[in-house]
């Protein structure tokens, strides 16, 4: 497909449960539609190319890239961000981040999360094995991973 | 999501300080949990790219695509209504270059355009910059704008800057140097004279990326109504921030200026500077009267924001056959790319490896040569440790070398030469006082907690044609805290950061507000200076908040850098509190009518005699605020107190540790795998000792990083190879393990509580640690670290050249470092 650089395309997605409507450019990035556009700025950009993590969101259930995700390819979809993840998993891990100091300057914290739900989503017993290399899309760079190592653990089951 | 008493939680009594004999606290020394998280678990922080403004204009630089030419000429975009095109030209009536300067016998400045004049010196320096309605609008315009550049010989490394025909990096230079000198201490020939044995090793640290998770950013708005700049930027320190735009612009004082910092995403030295970009971005909001913003992506920050380290070093201890060291010889050549920082100058790291280099030992006589190099790569300046990891890595892995030469155990080594519990204080060769210290109980805890005995056990086991070999490696340093102006004077700093400062208001329900001139990037301050004014005051945390990071509200200071914040600000809030005690005292004694010296304090309430009521805060501050015709006479209403707080002592507290790691080396394919690393920490009374965990870890994630990934490349041509975080790997959940840290505490005498610094720390045994536990496994195969990072095609390398065994074929690839096991 060979679009025009200035080429728009409506869309049509779910975000975080409520129906949002964007005509955008073909380039758009998923991170970037729901910053400025949406104003969820709980994605955050780290490094724009997939290796960081800081912008995980949900697509459909599975975590992706928001950076490198095309906007346009989420049409018809659902997204869930940082700022949507709700529900009794969702609520010990964000007690257990704070309890097991899982943070510190918080640039990373929403990617954590996410990746973190989608886990113990798949594995609800994970050891820290485990822990350690699902988790390992994510960077961060002020903890030593020490933390959220923990209250991962702490989150699992068994 | 309510947290659960989110702000006043505790994980559960600490009892080390009672341990210690140390006096019990109620708040501090606790490890409370932290009020700042829940706003970022929601996804509620608010960073300067989350900053909404309606109407606000991005930009896109142009930057230089090779390391060093003449910008001959730059052709403009073609542009549509609303958009504009700036070069040097454009903002020379508003911006003046930057000139980064040391009050140092020769050192060199040299003027760092905000964008290039004639000559660029780096690939990346910016040349141009373009505004429009969108940052990919921007891109897409500043992908159009043609540069001729006429290309200039390179310098891609400090040696080749010394050499007879290299170009001469900046006009009217006495050589391609920033600094360079030679000081001797002591009697330094006379105990080389002395000496039995002398050792000469030579090492090399890499250039580095310090690498916060959020890139650096900014969004001006200029007010022409108003004639004021309202400038948002992730820094550590606003007020500086603020000065120095007001130094750098032509016709706004700094009484026009407000810098605001919101949430900093992680800045480790890297955001204290005042870069080119930042200059730029508010003279053209200046020029067109509107709100613009630039947001960094993650190849412009691997380009152009401040490196660190590529210090080549060598070393000479001169000893004695017991190991003690009679004198120290050490030459410093760093890397410090093409242009000095405002305002740590590229001499910083040379520097301070000169400056600190003794560490722990009682070294008295020592010469140094500390030599700092113009090049052409990107400029260097402040990154977390800042000299110290380097020297550490010299100091630590020639000990190491020492130590196998005489036949003595490492530890034993060390603990002949550490500087005596009686000793203190204690002035250093190099003029630095120590204020207390207790060096040897910590090498016997990280000698009794690695298991020392059982690894040389186990090394003695080890079959001759072992493929996996273990290591240990130890290593020292002391880090040099909360020291102020007179310190920073004598070292020639420009800028001489004396003090913080906090204002405490009470208001009329008798909670608290703490404005502090110290600004966090994720170290806790809005938990770690309440504690203290929670302590002071017996005010619960959630009665408590704190406010920074905006020169309009906060009382002058100058913001977070060099392990100082909780000493210096947490040393203002102490003393502004102390304050407000005593005024809550004196107002209560006179509605009592009973002499302030029979009151005490407890529970949000002034206490008096038995039998009697006691007062409330919240009845005290009705009457400063409100019923102030019940004051007694003399006392203004009011309940705000600042305070700046200048330590007695201008030197700094000295907190120190030892880092001790255990590895195994495949000596197939030179994989290093960390099994144990150990921190045995003294960093006097803590304040919250969960933060002080979190600075170990996060730091000691850092020295992993260094010691065995990163790395910033570039070719012959001043080409940079490592532009993504693809290329220059930052250690993650694989490579650190869990690291185990032991405490010690030895109070300083003259902070409030005893307490001393402990942000950088962590990073600085990293490189040396591993580096002699790499070593120490690899002994008799004629391998010896001397690089950091030391990776897995090094150690491959030095194998096979050493006729040592190693995998047949190729080297691996880089990187083969992980911690995890094989799967």
């Amino acid at each position: 497909m060979n679009a025009p650089r200035d080429a728009t395309i409506d869309l049509q997605l779910t975000v975080n449960g409520h129906e949002a409507k964007a005509r955008v450019e073909a380039r758009l990035s998923l991170c970037d539609l729901l910053r400025d556009s949406l104003h969820l700025t709980g994605t955050h950009a780290g490094c724009e190319h997939g290796v960081c993590g800081a912008c995980t969101v949900l697509l459909d259930g599975q975590p992706v890239r928001a950076c490198i995700t095309l906007a346009a390819a989420c049409d018809g979809r659902a997204v869930t961000t940082v700022e949507g993840l709700s529900g009794p998993l969702v609520d010990r891990l964000r007690a257990a981040f704070h309890a097991e100091h899982a943070l510190q300057c918080g640039y990373c914290t929403p990617g954590m999360l996410v990746s973190a739900v989608d886990l113990l989503e798949r594995k609800p017993g994970a050891e820290e094995d485990e822990i350690r290399r699902d988790m390992s899309g994510n960077l961060c760079r002020c903890t030593g991973y020490v933390g959220i190592v923990r209250a991962i653990r702490s989150c699992a089951q068994g | 999501m309510k947290m659960a008493d989110a702000s006043n939680a505790v994980k559960g009594a600490d009892p080390r300080d009672a341990q210690a004999g140390h006096p019990a606290y109620a708040s501090v020394g606790h490890p409370v949990l932290r009020p700042e998280d829940e706003r970022h678990l929601h996804g509620a922080g608010r960073f300067v790219a989350d900053i909404a403004w309606p109407g606000a204009l991005h930009l896109a630089f142009v930057r230089s695509p090779v390391a060093h030419g003449v910008v001959r000429s730059v052709r403009a975009p073609a542009l549509a209504p609303g958009e504009s095109f700036w070069t040097a030209a454009d903002l020379q009536d508003v911006a003046r270059p930057i000139v980064a300067k040391l009050n140092r016998p020769g050192f060199q400045s040299a003027p760092y355009p905000c964008l290039a004049t004639d000559r660029v010196r780096f690939a990346g320096q910016t040349i141009a910059a373009v505004v429009a309605s969108s940052r990919a609008r921007a891109e897409d315009l500043a992908e159009q704008v043609e540069v001729d550049i006429e290309p200039l010989p390179v310098i891609a490394s400090a040696r080749a800057a010394f050499e007879a025909d290299a170009p001469l990096m900046h006009e009217g230079w006495s050589g391609n140097h920033f600094m360079k000198f030679t000081r001797t201490f002591g009697d330094f020939e006379a105990a080389v004279a002395c000496a039995e044995v002398h050792l000469t090793r030579r090492y090399r640290m890499e250039r580095l990326a310090p690498s916060p998770l959020e890139t650096r950013g900014c969004l001006a708005v200029f007010d022409r109504a108003q004639g004021r700049l309202l400038f948002h930027t992730c820094c550590q320190r606003p007020h500086i921030q603020r000065d120095f735009l007001a130094e750098q612009l032509i016709g706004i004082e700094q009484h026009r200026i407000q810098v605001v910092v919101p949430d900093v995403g992680g800045a480790f030295g890297v955001k204290t500077n005042l870069y080119p970009e930042e200059l730029a971005l508010a003279a053209i909001s200046i020029k067109l009267g509107t709100a613009v913003r630039w947001i960094e992506d993650r190849m412009e920050h691997l380009l152009s924001a401040c490196q660190a380290r590529e210090n080549d070093e060598g070393v000479t201890i001169h000893a004695n056959r017991d190991g003690e060291i009679l004198a120290l010889e050490a030459e410093y050549l760093v890397d410090g790319g093409a242009y000095s920082m405002l305002p740590s100058t590229s001499a910083v790291e040379a520097n301070m490896s000169a400056n600190v280099m003794p560490g722990p030992y009682r070294i008295r006589n020592y010469r140094a040569t500390a030599m700092s190099a113009c090049t052409n790569k990107a400029p260097t300046g402040p990154y977390r440790g800042v000299g110290r990891p380097a020297a550490c890595f010299a100091m630590e892995r020639t000990l190491d070398e020492l130590a196998h030469v005489l036949g003595i155990e490492p530890h034993e080594l060390r603990r002949r030469n550490l500087i005596a519990p009686d000793a203190f204080p204690y002035t250093s060769a190099t003029g630095l006082v120590y204020d207390t210290g207790d060096y040897p109980p910590m090498m016997d805890t990280a000698v009794r907690a690695m298991g020392h005995g059982e690894v040389r056990a186990a090394q003695q086991a080890t079959a001759p044609d072992a493929r996996e070999r273990i290591g240990i490696g130890y290593a020292w340093y002391v880090e040099q805290t909360a020291h102020t102006a007179k310190e920073f004077f004598a070292r020639g700093s420009v800028v001489l950061y004396g003090f913080e400062s906090a204002r405490i208001k009470m208001d009329i329900s008798g909670s608290l507000t703490i404005e502090t001139s110290v600004c966090s990037h994720g170290q806790g301050h809005a938990t770690t200076l309440a504690q203290i004014a929670s302590e002071v005051t017996s005010i619960p945390m959630d009665r408590i908040s704190v406010r920074a990071g905006d020169t309009d509200v906060v009382p002058y200071g100058n913001g977070t850098f060099a392990s100082r914040s909780v000493v210096l600000a947490g040393g203002a809030v102490h003393q502004a509190c102390g304050r407000l005690v005593e005024r809550l005292r004196v107002i209560a004694a006179h509605l009592m009518q009973v002499a302030p010296g029979a009151l005490t304090l407890g529970a949000q309430a002034v206490h008096g005699p038995a039998g009697t009521e006691p007062l409330p805060f919240a009845r005290l501050a009705q009457v400063a605020l409100q019923y102030v015709h019940e004051l007694p006479d003399g006392i203004e209403p009011g309940l705000e107190f600042m305070s700046s707080y200048r330590p007695p002592v201008e030197t700094g507290a000295f907190s120190a540790g030892v880092h001790a790691a255990k590895v195994a080396v495949d000596i197939e394919t030179g994989a290093v795998r960390l099994l144990d690393y150990l921190v045995v920490e003294d960093c006097g009374q803590t304040i919250n000792p969960m933060i002080v965990d979190g600075q170990v870890h996060g730091g000691v994630a850092q020295g992993i990083g260094q010691a065995l990934l990163e790395e910033i490349r570039y070719d012959a041509q001043g080409q940079p190879g490592t532009v993504t975080l693809a290329d220059y790997l930052l250690p993650g959940f694989g490579e650190v393990p869990e690291v185990r840290i032991e405490h010690q505490h030895t109070l300083s005498p003259f902070t409030a509580y005893g307490m001393k610094g402990t942000g950088e720390g962590g990073c600085i045994g990293g490189p040396a640690a591993i580096g002699n536990a790499v070593t120490d496994a690899l002994r008799g195969l004629g391998v010896s670290v001397t690089r950091a990072p030391v990776t897995a095609r090094d150690v491959w390398m030095a194998l096979q050249a050493a006729g040592s065994r190693a995998g047949a074929g190729d080297p691996p690839a880089e990187p083969a470092y992980t911690w995890m096991p094989p799967q």
